[in-house]
């Protein structure tokens, strides 16, 4: 695939310098990783309930599929159920009811062992950013390929590349609690996205950042968008949907509905 | 700031799990004082070992013929010659090496340690002492002697220490059972405490954990991450309960050479101790870790 991510050279306001070998790290998404269909849907969500003890369905009979390169917002009230429709995703919990099959493999059933290497797969931007506060930043990001194992001359080169593709070449070791918000929004993109996931999820990605943070964060993931990655962005972010117009996955009352870009429903939910 | 990774500790010595959390804080003080306790038990096994392999290099292979004063004589020369009948019946025989009468000096000395200086001066009805070194240390040794000395003095006592000594064994058994079996539940609530304060580290890093899980880690892996953070805390602690109980024995040492001899067997602690006492501050930083490690491995097996 004739991959390009040069776009940052195009946008003055990110001032950043072009990394041309990021096109040789990050080659493909998924690359290295065994056992993965890579024709096969990123997500497929049948008849999907999920329910916290005794409690009200939080998601109610959910059919979805997404095709691999997708790009989704994924709206809702607070309360809908964003977040828990994310943690199924990222295999944080498994659903009361139905199946939850990413990248081919069923997660429902799939035994335990085999979900660490799915979740390799899966690049999580947590709202809270969830960044480890004794790391530098270097460290947090180089998390996801230590746990992969990856040699640490490998590690040095990718990450230090990464770090300075989202501006924070100069800010390599410092620690999350001396960085802006703006600033740790990237760690965590970065993290997220540095060992080249099938599937990015991104909850409320622009939450605290102003809105020229937030546009240079949109234009990274519809850059590793392009590369392959699915990608879905919870967002009560009303303008940031009409801006960009993806198709729209709404939840309300436990229920999806895909809204493309025009209005029209599609036959995916 | 410019980055720099020259800095960076090599991979096997990295953790991403912050060091010094709450949790494991105690965890080089509990190391510590359960490594001396251990090292004060397994001195404490050394020590009977030594004790009983004295005493049976001291008792075995000899036998001692008690030849009793005769009731209310006051005639010495008549206990003396007794005695004599009794020593000249063991010339000759197979089963005795030497044999040698014990003179009134040498039992006095014998009393000293309970009676003082008056010992010599009591005037007490006292036994005369044939002490005997076996040629042969079997039971039928003993047998010919004793057939021998109860031709010539029926009374005669033939005492082969068995008895006295078999006592001791066992009491001393006891003693090094006993210091085992502590040492078996210093060890035992080591573990216990490592697995509890794991626990406890487990819900302070829960943010840590689950971010390294959502991230693809293996189970090993943040297993690894807290055993190796275990191990450092408790090598620590360990070192430092190795030298605060080299420290007590030194002490210990010190205080039983200033009694007087006679009341104390002489002890040494052998050079297999001495090797050992390093290594039982690593197998406890050791057990340590493991115990970390499946502990942890066994709480994320309950997560998905």
């Amino acid at each position: 695939m004739p991959y390009t991510i040069f776009w940052w050279s195009r946008k003055a306001d990110f001032e950043l310098k072009p990394q041309p070998s990021l096109r040789r790290n990050f080659a493909a998404p998924g690359s290295g990783s065994d056992h993965i269909d890579t024709l096969a849907p990123a997500v497929e969500l049948s008849a999907v309930g999920l329910q916290y003890d005794d409690g009200p369905d939080v998601l109610n009979g959910i059919d979805l599929t997404l095709r691999p390169g997708s790009f989704h917002f994924l709206t809702g009230p607070s309360g809908a159920g964003k977040t828990s429709l994310l943690s199924l995703l990222y295999l944080a919990q498994r659903p009361t009811r139905g199946s939850v099959t990413l990248f081919g493999t069923n997660t429902t059933s799939a035994p335990r062992a085999a979900l660490p290497g799915i979740r390799r797969q899966v690049g999580v931007v947590f709202q809270d950013f969830r960044l480890l506060q004794h790391l530098s930043a270097f460290d947090n990001v180089a998390l996801p390929l230590r746990v992969a194992g990856t040699a640490e001359a490998e590690i040095k080169n990718n990450v230090s590349e990464l770090l300075s593709w989202v501006g924070l070449a100069d800010d390599m070791d410092a620690l999350p609690p001396v960085l802006s918000g703006g600033q740790q929004q990237r760690v965590a993109i970065a993290r997220a996205v540095v060992n080249r996931p099938r599937l990015i999820l991104a909850d409320e990605p622009t939450g605290n950042v102003d809105d020229a943070i937030a546009e240079r964060l949109m234009q990274l993931f519809m850059e590793l968008n392009k590369l392959g990655a699915s990608v879905i962005i919870a967002t009560h972010n009303q303008l940031l949907v009409d801006r960009f117009g993806f198709p729209r996955l709404s939840l309300s009352d436990g229920q999806l509905n895909e809204t493309q870009p025009g209005g029209g429903a599609t036959a995916d939910v | 700031m410019k980055h720099s990774r020259a800095g960076a500790p090599p991979q096997m010595f990295r953790t991403d799990l912050p060091l010094g959390g709450s949790a494991s804080r105690f965890i080089p003080w509990l190391m510590a004082i359960m490594v001396f306790l251990v090292i004060l038990a397994i001195s404490g096994i050394n020590v009977f070992d030594s004790i009983l392999a004295g005493w049976s290099r001291s008792v075995t292979g000899t036998v001692t013929v008690q030849v009793p004063p005769l009731p209310a004589s006051g005639n010495t020369s008549a206990d003396r010659e007794r005695a004599e009948r009794a020593l000249r019946a063991l010339d000759g025989l197979a089963a005795v090496d030497t044999a040698r009468l014990l003179e009134q000096e040498e039992l006095d000395r014998l009393l000293e340690p309970w009676l003082g200086d008056a010992a010599g001066a009591a005037d007490l009805p006292l036994p005369a002492l044939i002490d005997i070194t076996l040629a042969d240390r079997s039971q039928d040794a003993v047998s010919e002697i004793t057939t021998a000395v109860h031709t010539v003095v029926p009374d005669a006592i033939i005492d082969d220490h068995r008895r006295w000594f078999d006592r001791l064994i066992g009491l001393t058994e006891g003693f090094r059972v006993l210091a085992i079996g502590i040492a078996t539940v210093i060890v035992a609530a080591l573990a216990l405490t490592v697995v509890y304060a794991t626990r406890a580290s487990l819900a302070e890093f829960r943010t840590t954990i689950d971010v390294l899980h959502f991230i693809g880690a293996q189970d090993g892996y943040i297993a690894g991450q807290f055993a190796k953070r275990t191990f450092d805390a408790a090598l620590r602690g360990a070192a430092g309960g190795l030298l605060l109980g080299l420290a007590a024995l030194a002490a210990i040492g010190w205080l039983a050479g200033n009694v007087e001899s006679g009341f104390l067997p002489d002890v040494t602690l052998g050079i297999s101790f001495w090797m050992s006492v390093p290594f039982v501050a690593l197998a406890a930083a050791l057990l340590a870790m493991m115990t970390a490690f499946f502990t942890v491995l066994a709480t994320l097996r309950s997560m998905l």
